[in-house]
């Protein structure tokens, strides 16, 4: 595809939706372990 | 709208002015970057600039006082001018105004300036009392915040011109979120305005006994979370307004755009405990609702990531990009303005992701005040947007200069010597500090290091290695190009919207109930907490020295 | 001109993530917070910062057995060192730690636990932990307090 044949209107960012699903994968991911982490460390009770 | 106002000499040289005072500020600031990250791994370079810069402490001082708060703030107002000029296709209505803002901010520049170097001023860029500094440091950062609000009047009234010239005209994006910028930044420092005026200030003049420390905290961090955004909305602003155009496309949403920004301006003051989950003095409800809060001033910046990487993709199936990922590869990775936007919002990615740990209420007990906070806020205000920052530069310095890029180059291999030293770097700071190494400390003299820190420790001098070589290159950069023969006229980048602005609805361009609703939301979610602070002060800290 | 806002379905999807996302997570932090015993520090009562080593717990700081495994530590922060500085209890204690600055700020934190707290003059900071495990635990001075700042630390030792 050239920009010539782009059309704006059957523009859907598809690439986009990859993207910000790996992004909510890896905070899951990575907030979790740190979450994990404070559950190892005890409670301050 | 098209930008058809030109700057004249004038205001391009008055932009500038802003642009040199910040980058002469980054330049000594970054300086003690890898100082600080060599002392960590037990190479003490300290010792040699003894006749100058007395200790680790002092050197902090200046690198988190010139980076975080020197270049940004004059990188900021300068760009905003730019923004408001061009946005709105006219001069500043009140120029006179604008410059005696700089020259105010200038002269609390070099007021604070003296005591730090002086040695009287080591209180670190929190300035946390009793530890007491000079009584010129806080007049000169006082100084700097009004200069700044000063400015922010002068845009104001260039806009309300504009207003009543053009009503129900959509106003032009990028005016409107620089002005949103600016007024977010009035609202954020009344608290450290406060703060100094009433306490600070006074105890270093030895008008009163002492100050209450717990009650400073939370007049600080009432600015200190907002000045977060006051630093990362202007590379918003370009990643929506501008680098859809530099990438060759398209703005993807005008009013998600636009409703971030309102949403940023509503969310981001009353969430200041979140930088005071681990104090005492405050309820843990109260902590609570601001993580609450903060957890919703989050989903603005998340709202952005779509945005921003949707205007992207639009660029790069523009360009004959395609597939799933196809697109990105056809960016213009070679125009280094691109390259350092892009890499800094991936290092973003890392940085928001932190963030919002840190934000999680009885989660930042982790990792408070360890390494992992420096590791993750050089992702964000070091990275998302000083690289992007430096990104403006390369186009914005050749703009007021008129003269070409000394070499387009050298900056892609800055922006990507940034990007790999701030990986490593990073990386072993947030890794150090959930091992629980303290921040704020000269590690390498420490004595409870344990072996398992070391090889970290090693990690971040040889990031702050590879950060200081593209530190280098960047200032080399900017001096050829100031310096460069050849001239050459740079556009101001100012990316068009997919979708008419003027079908934006028109509560996403009122700013009466916007302002209504955020004082409102400011009173009730530090109103009360505030009221008992205030009514049980006690000044019983008597300011110290103790550096 | 329409006042109504119109909205991509992808990313009108995102947003509708993006908030779920959110709520999980702030459920788990207000459930670990409130009801799972991973509390924050609070109000206290205050006390005076010039006066508070001369009478009352922080006049003779350490630790003190509240009743058969229980104890609470009384800790001084000063410039540059916690008053005590070595601490020594038996496996399985719980240890309530009550922590004041008698000049500028200090940070509290003990290594391996979630006791980490900020220390402020004129404020006591107060959390919990058991030991279940012996060994040695530090604790560390985590905010800048002046030029001593590296130094200042101790050490908890857990007893067999
Ligand atoms: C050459 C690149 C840089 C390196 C190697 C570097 C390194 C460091 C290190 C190791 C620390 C931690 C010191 C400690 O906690 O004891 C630090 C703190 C800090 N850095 Fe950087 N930095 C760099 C650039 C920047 C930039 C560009 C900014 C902001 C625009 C920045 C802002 C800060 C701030 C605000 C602090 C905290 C100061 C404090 O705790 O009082 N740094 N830096
Ligand atoms: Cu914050
Ligand atoms: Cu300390």
């Amino acid at each position: 595809m050239s920009d010539a044949d782009f059309d704006d209107r059957e523009f859907h960012p598809r690439g986009t939706v990859l993207i910000v699903t790996l992004f909510v994968l890896l905070l899951i991911v990575l907030w979790g372990s740190v979450y994990v982490i404070l559950l190892a460390r005890g409670t301050t009770l | 709208m098209l930008a058809t106002y030109e700057l004249t000499t004038g205001q391009k040289r008055f932009i500038w002015h802003h642009l040199l005072v910040a980058m002469v500020a980054l330049a000594i600031g970054t300086l003690f970057g890898p100082l600080q990250a060599f002392e960590h791994s037990g190479l003490d370079l300290y010792k040699y600039l003894d006749p100058v810069i007395k200790s680790y402490y002092q050197g902090l001082t200046l690198h988190g006082v010139l980076n975080a708060l020197i270049w940004t703030t004059f990188f900021i107002t300068g760009f905003i001018t730019l923004t408001t000029i061009k946005g709105l296709n006219r001069p500043l209505s009140h120029p006179k105004l604008n410059q005696t803002g700089f020259w105010m901010m200038v002269v609390g520049l070099l007021t604070a300036a003296v005591p730090i170097l002086l040695d009287q001023a080591t209180v670190l860029y929190t300035f946390y009392p009793p530890l007491q500094a000079s009584w010129a440091f806080y007049v000169g950062l006082t100084l700097v915040v009004v200069g700044s609000w000063v400015e922010g009047w002068g845009f104001y009234l260039t806009f309300y011109q504009w207003r009543k010239e053009n009503p129900g005209v959509r106003s032009p994006f990028i005016t409107f979120a620089g002005l949103v910028t600016m007024v977010l930044w009035q609202f954020a420092t009344l608290g450290v305005a406060v703060e100094i005026l009433t306490m600070l200030l006074p105890a270093a003049l030895g008008l009163i006994e002492g100050t209450d420390p717990e009650l400073a905290r939370t007049y600080f961090w009432f600015t200190g979370h907002p000045l977060v955004y006051f630093w990362l909305l202007p590379a918003y602003i370009s990643w929506y307004g501008m680098l859809p155009k530099q990438a060759g496309g398209k703005l993807f949403s005008d009013s998600l755009a636009r409703l971030a920004f309102w949403l940023f301006l509503l969310l981001s003051v009353p969430v200041g405990f979140h930088h005071q989950f681990v104090d005492p003095g405050i309820p843990q409800t109260w902590k609570a609702i601001h993580a609450i809060l903060t957890f919703g001033v989050f989903f603005p910046s998340m709202m952005t990531a779509f945005t921003v990487i949707a205007s992207l993709e639009y660029a790069g199936r523009k360009r004959g990009g395609t597939g799933l990922v196809g697109w990105i590869r056809a960016l213009p990775w070679n125009d280094p303005s691109v390259a350092s936007q892009l890499l800094a919002g991936i290092l973003f990615i890392f940085g928001g992701i932190g963030g919002l740990t840190n934000a999680s209420y009885e989660v930042n007990a982790v990792i408070h005040n360890t390494t992992w906070v420096p590791g993750h806020f050089h992702l964000t205000v070091a990275s998302a947007v000083t690289l992007s920052f430096m990104g403006i530069s390369y186009w914005l310095v050749p703009h007021l200069k008129g003269k070409k890029l000394y070499s387009a180059k050298l900056g892609v291999i800055q922006a990507w010597t940034w990007f790999i030293g701030m990986l490593i770097f990073s990386n072993a700071m947030h890794v150090l500090g959930l091992l629980g190494a303290p921040r704020r400390t000269p590690l390498g003299e420490a004595l409870y290091v344990p072996a398992e820190w070391e090889g970290h420790l090693l990690r971040v001098a040889i990031g702050g290695a590879i950060l200081f070589v593209s530190a280098i290159l960047y200032f080399w950069n900017i001096y050829k190009t100031v310096r460069n023969p050849e001239t050459a006229e740079v556009e101001v980048p100012i990316a068009e919207s997919r979708e008419d602005p003027q079908n934006t609805p028109a509560w996403l361009d009122s700013w009466k109930p916007w302002l209504i609703a955020t004082v409102l939301l400011i009173i009730v979610g530090y109103g009360p907490q505030l009221y008992f602070m205030i009514r049980d002060i006690s000044l019983t800290s008597p300011g110290l020295r103790l550096w | 001109m329409s006042e109504k806002l119109h909205i991509d379905k992808y990313e009108k999807n995102w947003m509708l993530i993006s908030i779920t996302i959110l709520i999980v997570f702030a459920v788990a932090v207000l459930v670990a917070g409130f009801a799972l015993g991973f509390q924050l520090p609070g109000v206290s009562d205050r006390v005076d910062p010039r006066t508070v080593s001369q009478a009352g717990p922080f006049a003779d700081p350490g630790l003190r057995e509240v009743s058969p495994g229980h104890y609470e530590a009384y800790i001084v922060a000063r410039a540059w060192s916690f008053v005590p500085r070595e601490i020594e209890v038996p496996v399985g204690s719980t240890v309530t730690f009550y922590i004041t600055s008698t000049d500028v700020q200090h940070g509290f934190k003990l290594q391996n636990t979630n006791v980490n707290v900020m220390v402020v003059p004129g404020q006591v900071s107060t959390l919990s932990h058991t030991f279940d495990d012996s060994g040695s635990y530090d604790f560390v001075c985590t905010e800048y307090c002046g030029s001593g700042h590296a130094a200042m630390f101790g050490t908890l030792t857990v007893v067999p």
